[in-house]
């Protein structure tokens, strides 16, 4: 079959590899993750009503009934964050590996994610008083913009401490990420101190990471803070595989090397910062995405990445879930959960890595 | 097709290359000698635009090189260096086919990466993963990308053919001595093709084995150059490496040696 195809014409083979195999498994993994987190909750909602609800909410229509509201207002904003920011955090964290040419090299790991969270709670706690004109002149965009640059300062700072001739060393970009976990953190704390009780209660779950304020607002400006690098970085793939041979090999390939490093440096920055700005830390998703699909479909990036958004939206939707459900009325901050999960794999890297060194 | 005018490179407290000028032509096997710090990596790091010069000039076909277009430059210069470190498990094949991105062609050149890998040995490995593979072979399957990088001459908008150039970098080190030999023989018959090669090299036996031109170099400046015969010269190779004179005697015969039986 499809060798009389192939002799019409080679384009016409549809070659079913691997890769393709596990892209179209993640594709069809995403929706029924969806329909999974919008039937779960105190009030269970059947399928045919969820699928109802979601072609009204694209037709934007009216709601019809308590059902129609609940999946609407309450778990639509919600899943769609959690898609958005697990998609935004799964390919940063893929990037910055990329870029460090290191597996461990987590957004949430190396600091990034405090580093952003604490450009955030800055703006939280200052937009009263030092901060007022960055606050009048961002508006809605104030936190993940405060947020991003966070994040990007962080991330050139790790680059800086822990590259040398472009060759990352795995001790001393881990020391550097507690570092900068450690003295954002402390001076997360030392804002706690200065806030007023408002703005402790919106700062709480920054350190833990929740979805529970997802709001519609946020979502648009969330998106466009995550699509846009999205859709940029197929340009990028190639680019990302040459440097995993290192930046000698990818300038000796023809590449720009530095223009396009700090694209993606920009890129990841982008995603984690405004994945923070609304859910705060939530860890170990860059890392655990990458390394599962690496050992299902290799580490090429022009599969990976469209991979990684799509486990990265479907994970955190799996974990938020859990997260709402599991001690209901409580509602879990995500963080945890994704630690939960996270934590061994991150064990686990670090052991094999250990290992390859050792032998 | 390439050449070097009065070149000079400083690091901050010192000069690594000290007004070098030579010239490289279509065919022609250069093997870069010296000893350590002579300044031969340093040479070879600006051939490949790796850093640019901070004297002189390098001019590809009468054309300055600094100026060239990255994409038309990677279709016409490769470079192998000493070691390329990998730890992603990318499949040998996928390593290979690393060597059409600047063709744009890395998902339909599959009979270009078959010849490149059949030549090096390396097709029988291709699923296998690269971070799996011993030093040696590594080697071999990163020269098959570097050789992928060049197969075939380019050509510029008017349908005239440009030359090629491959660059060495002690590639060989991680190599036992046969298939030191093997890959410089293989090297020997792709550039035979109109290719240029300069390798840089540590072995002077292998040098004398393999090149037909040298040039030697001690602290930055070129000491010597032209035929390999004069690596059967002892008191030039005394000069260059400092080396006692019955041990550079002692080379200068070995290299005869080699000199007879290539």
């Amino acid at each position: 079959m499809s060798s009389a195809l192939a002799r019409l014409h080679p384009a016409l083979v549809w070659r079913w590899n691997r890769t393709r195999t596990v892209l179209a498994l993640l594709a069809l993994l995403l929706p029924v993750m969806l329909v999974l987190a919008l039937a779960s909750g105190p009030v269970s909602v059947p399928t045919v009503q969820i699928v109802q609800s979601l072609l009204h909410a694209i037709s934007v229509s009216e709601i019809h009934g308590q059902q129609d509201w609940i999946v609407r207002e309450l778990r639509l904003p919600r899943a769609l964050l959690a898609m958005l920011v697990g998609a935004g955090l799964a390919v940063a964290g893929a990037i910055t590996q990329g870029v460090f040419r290191n597996p461990l090299a987590d957004p949430g790991l190396i600091g990034v994610s405090s580093g952003a969270a604490l450009a955030a709670v800055a703006v939280i706690v200052l937009q009263g008083s030092l901060l007022a004109g960055y606050a009048e002149l961002t508006g809605v965009f104030a936190l993940p913009l405060a947020a991003f640059a966070g994040g990007l300062i962080v991330t050139w700072l790790i680059y800086r401490l822990g590259t040398r001739q472009g060759q990352t060393q795995m001790a001393m970009l881990l020391l550097a990420g507690v570092a900068i976990n450690v003295i954002a953190g402390a001076l997360t704390g030392i804002l706690t101190y200065m806030a007023d009780d408002e703005q402790l209660r919106s700062m709480t779950f920054w350190s833990m990471g929740s979805l529970a304020y997802g709001q519609w607002s946020e979502i648009a400006v969330l998106a466009l803070c995550i699509a846009l690098p999205l859709l940029a970085l197929p340009r990028f793939a190639a680019l990302l595989n040459a440097l995993l041979m290192g930046e000698a090999v990818a300038s000796h390939l023809g590449f720009a090397v530095q223009r396009g490093k700090r694209w993606l440096i920009i890129a990841a920055a982008m995603m984690v910062g405004a994945g923070v700005a609304v859910a705060g830390m939530i860890g170990f998703i860059g890392l655990v995405v990458p390394h599962l699909l690496r050992l299902l479909m290799g580490p090429d990036h022009k599969a990976l990445l469209p991979g990684c958004a799509l486990l990265g939206a479907s994970l955190l939707l799996l974990a938020d879930t859990i997260a709402r459900t599991w001690l209901a009325p409580a509602d879990l901050p995500v963080g945890l959960v994704m630690a939960v999960i996270g934590g061994p794999v991150f064990l686990s890297l670090l052991l094999q890595q250990a290992r390859r060194v050792m032998a | 097709m390439i050449k070097v005018q009065e070149l000079s490179l400083f690091s901050r407290d010192k000069i690594l290359v000290n007004n070098i000028s030579f010239e490289l032509q279509s065919g022609e096997r250069l093997a870069v000698l010296g000893a350590n710090g002579a300044g031969k990596s340093s040479l070879l790091k600006t051939l490949a635009s790796e850093r640019s010069p901070d004297q002189g000039n390098l001019l590809l076909d009468g054309e300055l090189l600094a100026g060239y277009p990255a994409r038309l430059r990677a279709k016409r210069i490769a470079v192998l260096p000493q070691q390329v470190e990998l730890a992603f498990p990318f499949k040998v094949q996928q390593v290979v086919a690393m060597g059409r991105i600047p063709h744009g062609d890395e998902h339909h050149s599959e009979t270009l990466q078959r010849e490149a890998m059949q030549l090096m040995d390396v097709w029988h490995l291709r699923q296998r993963s690269y971070p799996s593979l011993s030093g040696g072979e590594q080697q071999r399957v990163q020269l098959a990308r570097v050789l992928l990088q060049i197969w075939q001459p380019p050509q510029d908008e008017n349908g005239r053919i440009l030359s090629r150039l491959l660059l060495l970098d002690e590639c060989t080190s991680a190599l036992d001595p046969a298939h030191q030999h093997a890959v410089m023989q293989q090297v020997k018959q792709f550039a035979d093709d109109h290719v240029a090669v300069m390798a840089v090299l540590h072995d002077i036996a292998l040098a004398a084995s393999w090149a037909d031109r040298v040039l030697l170099l001690k602290q930055g400046k070129v000491w010597a150059q032209g035929d390999v015969n004069l690596l059967t010269e002892a008191a030039l190779l005394q000069q260059v490496y400092d080396l006692p004179a019955h041990l550079a005697q002692r080379y200068a015969e070995q290299n005869g040696a080699w000199l007879r039986a290539g």
